[in-house]
């Protein structure tokens, strides 16, 4: 048996770390556990970001071979977080019954296995984006008052302060060069009600108006976002500078789609709390082969049982309902208080059921655009032996689509939560966790630093120094020469 | 051989496959020997050559696939400057150099890169080299007074391999200064440099000025007014320039200053990968011909095509020489 901790809380591991090793070797000693399976057995002690996520206490994952035979490995996965003393035996005991893996016995499943990237919570996540008044309303606490902390980094004054003449003196050595554009474009993509745009021209137009430099009038802001609502809701916020603004709908995992016009043209791309919420999915690297970790979004029977009853709704209703759900929102119920309750309920319930399946070949796994094969087999090269991350397709795929954007002297500036070496994989996980009712990710910031490299650009990050505690970091581009 | 009219050729070079860049780095991890390389590198190289044929091009290159990038292959083959081998962890990277005394005279080696191109077609050959202004910028300078003194210095030893190379039958050179649009305060003692690389060298003498296209995409953003007038003193034959991305807003400077060169005009975008159609690359022709006379005009892509996935290259090229016999066509050529 082999038992990984991967995480640094030492009151924690210390307490697990007894209990595991005793309660496995009990099993053993009871013949609930072959020596086989003892021998072959892997353990992991994770310590969950996010209270609230898709993981049972304690889950046990088969390695499943891509021709659908099962490698003989066993992983076991333990969140310290939500183990209670003493409850362990019971909940392995459960787990490595030989019927239970592969069994709907206790759980209402809502998809087949897949990639993360398509499960139904993506799906959940968007509506979260598209109702977020009427969560807010139901909640009654805005989306900021959710966020760990209560309040959003996207929105501190001094660091969009610091922003903005960081922003001014690029300007100003330009124009000392002679290569101050005519049009200064700046973008800001996923904009929310634009507080932060709003704040940053009055400073930048204040600090211009000091300095008597006269390039406000030249700034073409352009706020971009997936949703024309949001976009709508964004214009009060930047009413005073509303005709230098454009107010763009975008793909956020391809900004050049829209904005090809604009190809080489940006001066500065900003987004906060973007990346860490676009469609994600995770490998793991294993004695150098690569596993696609897949998903099985479900709810508990007896959760699903409570939640039909509090909505009315017969138990082999769930799933019908939840897709509906899904399709027209609230209203998916006759009565939409109801519906809106079984949404948070439902969004509360769900779990993963995960497996991993071999990749075989690396040339058999869908890698997010802008990561090549020979990336990716160089980065693992280097990675440690026994690694689960990120590959963070959704962020991975908007950055690299936002580089061809920027101006010879633009860069980039990403406000988010990042993962910046993949070591630090091994002590900790990043996500998927609900924050509300979004997903949370944190960012392979170590992928998105080869793809840069290759594409010429530096990444760096930098901590937020604005509030302390904060796990924000900053990214932001130089050129590569 | 004559040419036709509205002559079409790369600018040097063309796309790098990833399978090389591989073992280009593995070359540099010492996984593989000088030799296998150089024999992947002949393969590479006929490979891309009968590409460009198949493509229709008038002008052939060796398509620059030997070079690590457009800086290295020269310095390393400079004798006097020192290069920490250990500062290229990608094949593609800059080497980290310093020249710490006077260059010595050298032959560079590039003639054979010249002869095995000669070798392998029977269209025109063109050969393109870095200038010396270019190269300049890429090299800690601890033993000239100035830049300009590097640049003069390498150019020096740079334009005894440009006679060897006439030697060996180079009818068509052109020199690479993309980092003129990023120095532009420099571009006075960069003509005189220039004039000295050339200084005596028999034959058609291009110079390529771009805003750069490291890892495909510009470097400088601006207008080629710079160039003007000082541009007017060098003594080449033709100015390659590209004006496919940037529109052909500077076109208008070939009216204003009526520069005596043929004018090679980048018609191809190449920081994009969608392909031009024919009428697209026929219709920048004819704007181009709106401002120089249509037998001072040869067709090119913008720059290298070196970071562009090969299919698309090729499908590029085949859209130029196709736009390009749209309008010999319209001129009955």
């Amino acid at each position: 048996m082999i038992l990984h901790l991967n995480h640094t809380r030492h009151e924690s591991a210390a307490a697990s770390t007894s209990e595991v090793v005793s309660t496995f070797l009990t099993l053993l000693e009871e013949g609930h556990l072959s020596a086989a399976q003892f021998a072959r057995l892997q353990i992991y002690l994770d310590w969950l970001q996010y209270k609230q996520n898709f993981r049972e206490p304690l889950t046990v994952m088969q390695s499943t071979a891509s021709e659908g035979g099962q490698s003989p490995s066993m992983e076991v996965r333990i969140d310290s977080r939500q183990v209670s003393p003493g409850c362990l035996r019971a909940l392995v005991q459960k787990a490595i019954q030989p019927s239970v893996p592969d069994s709907s016995q206790g759980r209402i499943y809502l998809e087949d296995f897949r990639s993360m990237r398509s499960s139904i919570v993506w799906d959940f996540n968007q509506l979260y984006w598209q109702r977020l008044k009427d969560w807010e309303r139901a909640t009654g606490k805005s989306y900021e008052r959710a966020l760990p902390g209560g309040v959003s980094d996207g929105h501190h004054p001094q660091a969009i302060s610091d922003s903005a003449r960081d922003f001014w003196k690029l300007l100003k050595d330009l124009e000392t060069r002679n290569q101050l554009p005519a049009e200064i474009f700046v973008l800001e993509i996923g904009v929310g009600l634009a507080m932060r745009a709003g704040m940053w021209l009055d400073r930048f137009s204040a600090l211009d108006q000091e300095n008597g430099t006269n390039y406000y009038p030249r700034v073409r802001f352009l706020l971009g976002d997936y949703s024309l609502s949001t976009l709508e809701r964004s214009r009060p916020a930047v009413k005073k500078h509303i005709d230098l603004c454009s107010f763009i709908a975008l793909d956020a995992l391809d900004p050049t789609k829209a904005l090809s016009f604009l190809r080489h043209k940006v001066l500065h791309v900003h987004s906060s709390n973007m990346y860490d919420n676009l469609p994600d999915e995770e490998v793991v690297w294993r004695d150098n082969r690569l596993y696609w970790v897949q998903v099985r979004a479900y709810i508990p029977l007896e959760e699903a049982a409570r939640i039909a009853s509090a909505s009315s709704l017969a138990l082999e209703d769930v799933v019908q309902t939840v897709n509906r759900l899904l399709e027209v929102g609230p209203s998916a119920l006759p009565d939409p208080e109801k519906g809106m309750a079984f949404w948070m309920q439902i969004w509360k319930a769900i779990r993963f059921e995960e497996r991993l399946v071999d990749a075989v070949e690396l040339s058999e796994v869908a890698l997010p655009v802008g990561l090549s094969y020979v990336q990716m087999e160089d980065i693992l090269k280097d990675a440690p032996g026994d690694l689960r991350l990120h590959l963070s397709s959704g962020a991975l795929e908007s950055f690299r689509n936002t580089l061809p954007l920027l101006h010879p002297r633009g860069y980039l500036h990403v406000q988010d939560i990042f993962v910046t070496d993949l070591h630090e994989y091994c002590m900790g996980f990043y996500g998927p966790g609900k924050l509300d009712g979004s997903m949370v990710n944190w960012v392979n910031g170590a992928l998105l630093r080869e793809v840069a490299h290759r594409v010429g650009y530096d990444l760096h990050f930098a901590p937020f120094p604005y509030r302390a505690g904060s796990k924000t970091s900053i990214l932001y581009t130089t050129q590569r020469e | 051989m004559t040419l036709p009219i509205l002559p079409t050729t790369m600018v040097g070079s063309y796309s790098m496959p990833g399978w090389l860049e591989r073992l280009k780095t593995d070359y540099f991890a010492r996984r593989i020997s000088r030799h296998d390389l150089d024999e992947i590198h002949d393969c590479a190289v006929r490979s891309a050559i009968k590409d460009q044929e198949m493509a229709g091009l008038d002008i052939v290159t060796d398509g620059e696939l030997r070079r690590d990038n457009m800086i290295d292959y020269f310095i390393e083959r400079l004798p006097g400057i020192h290069i920490d081998r250990s500062s290229k962890k990608f094949y593609y990277d800059f080497y980290d150099s310093e020249v710490l005394g006077k260059i010595p005279m050298a032959a560079l080696g590039l003639v054979d890169d010249f002869k095995f191109l000669l070798a392998n077609t029977e269209r025109e050959a063109k050969f393109c080299i870095t200038g010396p202004h270019s190269l300049c910028k890429r090299v800690r300078n601890k033993y000239y007074p100035s830049d300009e003194a590097l640049a003069t210095d390498i150019a020096r030893v740079m334009n005894m391999e440009l006679k060897e190379l006439v030697k060996a039958g180079a009818k068509l050179i052109q020199i690479d200064e993309p980092y003129y649009s990023g120095f532009p305060e420099d571009l006075s003692w960069g003509v005189k440099v220039l004039n000295k690389l050339v200084d005596g060298v028999n034959a058609t003498i291009a110079v390529h000025i771009c805003y750069g296209n490291r890892y495909g995409k510009p470097s400088w953003e601006g207008s080629y007014r710079y160039l003007f007038p000082s541009i007017l003193e060098a003594k080449v034959q033709q100015l390659s320039l590209e004006f496919a991305r940037r529109g052909g807003e500077d076109l208008d400077l070939f009216r204003e200053f009526s520069p005596p060169f043929e004018l090679g005009a980048g018609v191809i975008d190449v920081k994009d990968q969608a392909v031009e159609s024919p009428d697209i690359v026929a219709e920048r022709i004819r704007k181009v011909a709106k401002f120089v006379p249509i037998e001072k005009i040869s067709v090119l892509p913008d720059c290298g095509l070196f970071h562009l996935p090969r299919d698309i290259a090729f499908a590029k090229l085949r859209a130029m020489v196709d736009g390009t016999k749209i309008v010999r066509k319209e001129l009955g050529r």
